[in-house]
């Protein structure tokens, strides 16, 4: 069947995205980190780095947050786009990135030990105190 | 008496801040700007410029998303901060810059008709469809005296 596309974009438009075939679903990240750059906890979907490239990157700015990972945003307006750990093959971009209707639906939280005070979970979806372990993997290659 | 204080800073350390007083109950908003920019939603809270101060600011920057408004963010890691209007009573600063404790919990969420399709808004917190339903709730001014 067609491959869907699907885009995104930071709020100002200098850096845009586009990506083809299968995403993971949503999944919510509460760790310090994650809170610390988006304000809140901070969702995203995952997708091979074979079906994802920039469309626009002049506004693009890479934040080296630990040796194995790195976080994009947009240097102009400040959005938070994607998060890449080095080697995975993956790239993460936010689910607010995500132009129009994602189709996509949140399937856990990671890193919950870590949430903030002032929020409770107010859902039944899988929740992990750190890292998923795997538990949410990722679609097949296309 | 203690003096109640919050601090809070970016992920990187480059914009960091002192609120003198408590805050006041968050709020959730959930427009399409807030979404992009924080890549889910932005909750936060607003407090008297007063009672607000920067302990570094070498990182900020500004992002002008109207004529009354800007957005603030840090240019070297870009953690989302805060949202002002400048000449409001005002400023307004991200949940998740803050170093806990809040003290705080969301007291509302607003923009709901913008949220995003891929979560539920199932939750007992009042719900608005614009911000015009409700006035960002203000924490009782602080007078250092």
């Amino acid at each position: 069947m067609s491959e869907e596309t699907k885009t995104g974009s930071c709020l100002c438009g200098s850096v845009q995205y586009e990506m083809t075939g299968s995403t993971r679903d949503v999944i919510a990240c509460h760790c310090t980190a994650c809170r610390k750059q988006s304000g809140h906890y901070w969702t995203s979907i995952s997708v091979w780095n074979e079906q994802f490239r920039f469309t626009e990157d002049k506004g693009l700015k890479w934040y080296h947050a630990s040796d194995h990972s790195r976080r994009g945003f947009c240097s102009n307006c400040g959005s938070f786009i994607v998060f890449e750990t080095l080697g995975s093959g993956k790239i993460s971009p936010s689910a607010g990135s995500v132009n129009g209707s994602t189709g996509l639906k949140t399937i856990g939280h990671i890193y919950t030990a870590t949430a903030a005070d002032y929020y409770d979970l107010e859902d039944d979806l899988p929740s992990y105190d750190e890292s998923d372990d795997g538990a949410f993997p990722m679609p097949p290659k296309r | 008496m203690g003096e109640e204080k919050h601090t809070g800073s970016c992920l990187c350390g480059a914009v960091a801040f002192t609120v003198d007083g408590p805050l006041a109950p968050l709020t959730a908003c959930h427009c399409n700007a807030c979404r992009k920019q924080s890549g889910h939603v932005w909750p936060c809270t607003t407090i008297w410029r007063e009672n607000f101060s920067f302990q570094e600011d070498r990182g900020l920057k500004w992002y002008h998303a109207s004529k009354e408004s800007r957005r603030g963010f840090c240019g070297d890691c870009g953690s989302l901060l805060f949202f002002d209007t400048p000449g409001s009573d005002g400023i307004t600063i991200s949940g998740g810059s803050f170093n806990e404790p809040t003290g705080q919990k969301i007291g509302m969420n607003i923009w709901i008709d913008n949220k995003g399709d891929y979560y539920d808004l199932e939750t007992d917190i009042p719900r608005y469809h614009d911000h015009e339903a409700h006035d960002l709730p203000m924490p009782p001014k602080h007078d250092p005296s």
